[in-house]
């Protein structure tokens, strides 16, 4: 086997590794490659489960004795607790143990060892400060209300600007700033400004959004001698494997991390939390199975969130559009804690969507007296997007050019961060031209208005990673009956994976997909994949799976030419038969071929290589929408969205469209009326909850449309595949405040685009907007 | 304690429950019935969507006490002799689902709406289904799921 | 949830002797549950006893014609209201604002009794972690705090808003509640029946601790009568109202000759702007008129820190329903 180095990105940095993995020799899916599973609508294999109730959960698990927990949680911004006294609790029927800071292990730290397990002092609203298993979870939260604490509040600090005063409370001793500012410069940005002849200087704001994935956080832990299992809701059970065993101090192979199914992450459970080791501790205290479940309260206020964000930014240009400098200043706002994962690089998108030859952006974390903050779906770039494309939106109606326009006169077609080509150059412009295309953006004749609604129409573009990598495995069995068992160590965290992956290899085994099972979410039955994070399941899983299927396909001809005493490159398989070329009448069926073999058996092994180290490979995406505004009552509706987004080849059309839909539609949510509410005074939570905290329902959607790009970028891997999980919610808001401003003319720089700042905007404006007409896109193509 | 006897999913059930027992935690914790889901806990999101006395009610606000005597229908009740309801298959095949948290609410939720009106159109689709709340999918697949049972039984 | 007993009983007396027994008002009176007992998970409701009337064979349920109007039992669902064939025709105003109200399979759990003595959703009353002055505190928080859902007028020392989409309806319709107590029965206008909370009692209704609502009687409507219920809301659906108008307007050859307008989500009780609908009267009918009368309507509206855009979305509303209500189209 050679031996390769192989890079591995974590945390936005590149390490070196060493590994040893076989990827060589492999085929490819080039783009002339005729499928008969890839590229086809496929329903989802756990489809069955889902729609009659039996898919399990983590929560569904039930076991002999089980208990549930719940955690008492700080009722203040930011205390100290003096005194801590569990006696009543222990004593109420029903209860088998607690654990809080009096008696929990105090070498076990969290959140960057800026927090124990269980710490005396709490930093925000929902921190954990004591956690209870009984027989019910009603005999638990009775127990909680006994547990007597004595807190010493003490000054918290809510909003950014406060929190960076020289006199502010401090979240942590060393201060409020999380680090020394990120600083990116290329070029000179500020001659880039003084070149240019239209500036646009802007601040946007973006608010904390929270994951609100309907299966809240929780795990079922229980204990056989030594060894724990848990049932976790995860997007990585690996990482949630290695953390647990380091935290608990147990060998890996101690501890088995299960996820068969999982009501959404969204990022927020691409690490573990608090709740897994408390439910550990809790079952090993107790003796019994328990299972800890976050109420939908918790899951809002200590489950992770994404970040607010403050952004000013500095556009210059020349008279033809030309950008000559982009400059970001970026507040943010990470909450009581960073949680590690996914880092909210807001910066990213400023450095690479356009080309810019001066370029300087500066990022600065901020803590505050509130829940921290996590990964949520494309992290850092929803945020840099709404600020960013607005900005470019700004640009060009100052220039009096079409957003297209100016957008095409900046296209960027190399990676400038690292001046290496992008693997697949066109790409962003593929999407430009399909989605404006569909949605008929150049003919786009607005509609004369009906009484106070007006119409218009926004666009926006995004650029993401989602090139999966290593490491990943997999294993290709072949039973004796000619069916197929895929093990692999991810998880499908409801997005499809088992199927996506299923596809695959049946593809490379030319077998009906009805042959293929696919078993993952069990770190004791698969060999390790990393974390379903990134957009990276399909590009970094599947590799690994199509490796394995093209090793036991070899392994399979080798069999078949005996048995047909043929050469095996004179083999192919097609619907599950082997067949000789050109010799019809020459053929097995795979069963029979497997079933000579029986017992022994065709085990296919692989792994992800590494991606083309000479290229940046990336995804890219451009939405078009129509809004309709009502100026009288500040009421905005998104009529249609048509998407367009580069995720190399596509493997399940379907699942493709349903990742775009879905994405779009929490960009709709992020756009008009997600954001959580913290009275400033008191540090309250006042919408940890789904009533308040108000998540788009059937209602609010536009009519969606996803026109297929399917580019396959083999420099990613060799099915060409890139990810698709994150990307279609970027544009959504930006388009969307881009389409407004279209409509009536109010620029709206802070998301969401609330009522109460349309119609306060409105009120500033309305003059403006009875004189003149809204501007016209088309005016600018001239 | 108090006792409740109602009929689950065509069995007749009795047993005594805390009269603070949601009927939602009756059905996962008590009878075993995990497929209906708790999101919200607070009548929000309709994940605990199930059938009671022939209305979709959510099963968390609810207490099991003011069940008693009522005839349910679960997620685990909708197929008949392993075929899956219509709206279950529809489900499947449309890809009106993708987590599948919301699901068994949502098929729940959508069997009542087909049953009340079966030439029912995408706009009431819509409105009934604005209980339900769905953070995956963006609900198309879910109204495109609802229609084909419709188009099914209405023509 | 706190544990509490469940209780049954079979006389009207019965349950009003009951709620009435205890001095610190912990048997509460249980109906569709969607209010109540989302107020028990938080406990900021914590009965120790629990009746549940719909077990209560003599409190009333349904839709019946009366010789003037129409009366519906307290136990009613809001599925019946938005659904009864002889209701929509006679008050689609009713009709209209059920439907818009919660979500399917909450309207077929709520009782109308339920939704009109439902407590407010102010976001401090719902918080564990607040004692706010409706719950017994000193001091209303919003009132310096996230107050971009509260109340323009009515406001202090509470300033919630009444959550219901039926009572204002219900309100402009001049309906009358019938109430039951340990010593009979009383009618009351629901213009009475709602009342700002005071200090010694931090309630939105005039109705005692040992009373149950039996009944909701609705008088009349000349025919002619034309009437909407629009409610702006947060997204398009299932959220409580920002700002509702329930409007209705009689005209005769472009006069107005009977106007009521009632707000809801701007007031701790649904707020019936009478001067606005006396200056209707006689008014003809055109958009300067309703431009006048938004902005009446509105003129003693006192806006807190966060919410004057409600001021400007009232006004609309106003404007539009009447607009609607008159067109001849």
């Amino acid at each position: 086997m050679p031996i390769q180095h192989i890079k591995v990105l974590r945390n936005g940095t590149d390490e070196e590794e060493l590994k040893v993995v076989e990827t060589t020799g492999l085929p490819t899916w080039d783009a002339d490659t005729k499928f008969t599973v890839v590229g086809r609508p496929q329903s989802r294999l756990e489809g069955l489960e889902k729609v009659t109730g039996r898919a399990r959960y983590s929560y569904d698990v039930r076991l002999s004795g089980q208990l549930y927990a719940a955690v008492l949680r700080s009722p203040y911004p930011h205390a100290r607790i003096r005194h801590i006294d569990t006696t009543k609790a222990e004593q109420l029927p029903g209860v088998h143990a607690i654990l809080s800071s009096a008696n929990a292990p105090d070498d076990i730290t969290w959140y960057e060892e800026k927090s124990k397990l269980f710490d005396k002092t709490l930093r925000f609203i929902g921190d954990e400060v004591a956690a209870v298993a009984a027989e019910s979870e009603e005999f638990a939260q009775d127990a909680l209300r006994l547990i007597e604490v004595a807190y010493e509040p003490l000054p918290f600090v809510i909003e950014v600007e406060a929190a960076l005063q020289p006199d502010a409370p401090r979240v942590h001793d060393k201060g409020n700033r999380v680090d020394e500012p990120t600083i990116y410069e290329r070029g000179n940005a500020a001659a880039g400004l003084r070149e240019a002849d239209v500036v646009i200087e802007q601040t946007y704001t973006t608010q904390t959004a929270v994951h609100n994935s309907l299966e809240p956080h929780g795990c079922t832990a229980f204990w056989e001698g030594d060894q724990l299992t848990l049932w976790e809701s995860t997007q990585g059970i690996f990482e949630t494997r290695e953390q647990v065993a380091e935290k608990l101090g147990l060998p890996e192979h101690h501890v088995r991390v299960v996820k068969e199914h999982m009501g959404g992450g969204f990022g927020s459970k691409q690490v573990p939390w608090k709740q897994t080791v408390i439910a550990a501790l809790l079952s090993k205290q107790s003796g019994h199975p328990v299972q800890l479940m976050l109420d939908r309260e918790a899951e809002n206020l200590a489950a992770g969130n994404r970040n607010a964000t403050v952004q000013r930014v500095r556009l210059g240009a020349k008279r033809d559009g030309t950008l000559t400098a982009i400059l970001a200043d970026i507040q943010v706002v990470v909450g009581a804690y960073m949680v590690g994962g996914e880092a909210s690089e807001v910066n990213g998108m400023y450095e690479r969507l356009y080309r810019c030859p001066n370029v300087r952006t500066e990022q600065i974390g901020v803590y505050i007296n509130a829940g921290p903050c996590v990964a949520f779906r494309a992290p850092g770039h929803v945020e840099a997007a709404f600020a960013l494309e607005a900005a470019m939106d700004e640009l060009a109606r100052a220039l009096q050019l079409d957003p297209l326009t100016l957008r095409n006169r900046n296209y960027s077609e190399i990676d400038q961060k690292k001046e290496k080509p992008l693997s697949m150059p066109n790409a962003l412009q593929v999407c430009y031209e399909r989605a404006t295309a569909a949605f008929g953006w150049q003919t786009y004749q607005r509609p004369a208005p009906t009484g106070p609604k007006r119409r218009g129409i926004g666009i926006a573009a995004h650029e993401w990673g989602g090139s999966g990598q290593p490491p990943a495995y997999a294993w290709i069995k072949l039973n004796g009956d000619g069916t197929v068992d895929v093990v692999t160590g991810t998880q499908d965290i409801g997005t499809g994976a088992r199927t996506g992956l299923a596809q695959v290899a049946a593809e490379v085994l030319g077998l009906p997909i009805e042959q293929i099972s696919v078993h993952l979410g069990d770190t004791a039955k698969g060999p390790y994949s990393p974390t379903s994070a990134g957009s990276s399941t399909q590009a970094s899983v599947g590799p690994a799976v199509f490796a394995a299927a093209v090793e036991a396909k070899r392994q399979l001809l080798e069999v078949a030419a005996k048995l047909l005493e043929e050469e095996p490159e004179r083999l192919e398989i097609r619907d599950g038969v082997v067949m000789v070329e050109g010799e019809p009448e020459n053929k097995l069926t795979v069963a029979e071929v497997t079933g000579r073999l029986a017992p022994h058996m065709i085990i296919g092994q692989g792994a992800r290589g590494p991606n083309a180290k000479d290229k940046t490979i990336r995804t890219f995406g451009a939405q078009c929408v129509e809004v309709e505004v009502d100026v009288e009552t500040g009421e905005i509706t998104v009529l249609r969205v048509v998407a367009a987004h580069d995720c190399g080849r596509i493997i399940n059309p379907t699942m493709v469209d349903s990742q775009v839909f879905g994405g779009i539609t929490q960009g709709v949510g992020f756009a008009l009326t997600e954001e959580r509410i913290v009275d400033e005074k008191r540090g309250l939570v006042l919408n940890a909850n789904l009533e308040e905290y108000k998540i788009p329902t059937v209602a609010d959607i536009p009519q969606m449309t996803n026109v297929p790009v399917n580019l396959p970028d083999l420099a990613a891997n060799p099915t060409g595949v890139k990810g698709i999980g994150e990307p279609p919610l970027v544009p959504t808001a930006p388009a969307i405040a881009n389409a407004v401003f279209d409509a009536i003319g109010v620029r709206l720089r802070h998301a969401p685009l609330s009522r109460r700042q349309l119609l306060a905007a409105l009120a500033t404006q309305a003059e403006s907007i009875d004189k003149s007409a809204p501007p016209h896109t088309q005016e600018g193509q001239s | 304690m108090t006792q409740v006897s109602l009929t689950v999913n065509g069995s007749p059930v009795t047993r005594e429950v805390e009269p603070r027992l949601l009927l939602v935690d009756f059905l996962r914790d008590t009878l075993g019935l995990t497929g209906t889901n708790i999101a919200c806990d607070t009548s929000q999101c309709g994940a605990c969507t199930i059938h009671m006395d022939g209305m979709a009610v959510k099963s968390c606000t609810v207490l099991a006490v003011q069940a008693d005597g009522s005839t349910l229908t679960t997620i685990e009740g909708l197929a008949t002799n392993g075929v899956l309801n219509p709206m279950q298959q529809a489900f499947w095949d449309q890809h009106g689902l993708q987590c599948g948290f919301c699901t068994p609410g949502m098929i729940m939720a959508a069997t009542k709406l087909v049953e009340n009106n079966p030439h029912i159109t995408e706009a009431e689709i819509r409105h009934g289904l604005e209980g339900n709340m769905c953070r995956c999918t963006g609900y198309q697949n879910i109204v495109n799921a609802v229609a084909q049972v419709a188009a099914g039984k209405g023509g | 949830m706190r544990p509490f007993d469940y209780v049954r009983t079979t006389t009207l007396d019965e349950t009003c002797q009951l709620l009435g027994q205890d001095g610190d008002s912990s048997v509460r009176a249980l109906a569709g549950g969607t209010d109540l007992l989302t107020l028990m998970k938080k406990e900021i409701s914590v009965p120790t006893q629990l009746i549940d009337l719909k077990r209560l064979p003599d409190l009333p349920s349904g839709i019946t014609s009366t010789a003037q109007g129409m009366t519906i039992g307290t136990l009613t669902t809001m599925t019946e209201i938005e659904t009864n064939v002889q209701l929509q025709e006679k008050y689609p105003l009713l009709a209209e604002a059920a439907a818009v109200a919660a979500t399917p399979q909450l309207r077929n759990m709520a009782t109308i009794g339920g939704n009109l003595l439902q407590r407010p959703r102010c976001w401090y009353y719902r918080n564990q972690l607040v004692n706010c002055w409706l719950k017994g505190g000193d001091e209303c928080q919003a009132q310096d705090g996230e107050n971009q859902l509260h109340a323009l007028f009515g406001g202090g020392p509470c300033y919630a808003v009444h959550p219901s989409d039926l009572a204002p309806a219900l309100l402009a319709l001049e309906a009358t509640v019938q109430l039951r107590g340990p010593g009979g029965e009383r009618m009351v206008p629901l213009a009475e029946f709602y009342a700002l909370p005071e200090e010694k009692r931090r309630q939105e209704t005039q109705l005692e601790k040992d009373e149950l609502l039996l009944n909701i009687h609705l008088p009349g409507l000349p025919a002619g009568t034309r009437s909407t219920y629009l409610k702006a809301m947060d997204r398009k659906v299932w959220a409580f109202a920002l700002v509702g108008v329930a409007a209705i307007v009689r005209l005769e050859e472009q006069k107005i000759v009977d106007a009521r307008l009632v707000l809801s989500g701007v007031a701790p009780i649904p707020w019936r702007v009478t001067a606005a609908e006396q200056a209707l009267v006689g008014a003809t009918a055109n958009e300067a008129t309703f431009a006048e009368i938004a902005e009446f309507a509105l003129a003693d509206a006192q806006s807190l820190s966060h919410n004057a855009y409600k001021i400007t979305l009232a006004k609309s509303l106003v404007r539009r329903a009447l607009t609607m209500l008159t067109d001849e189209g």
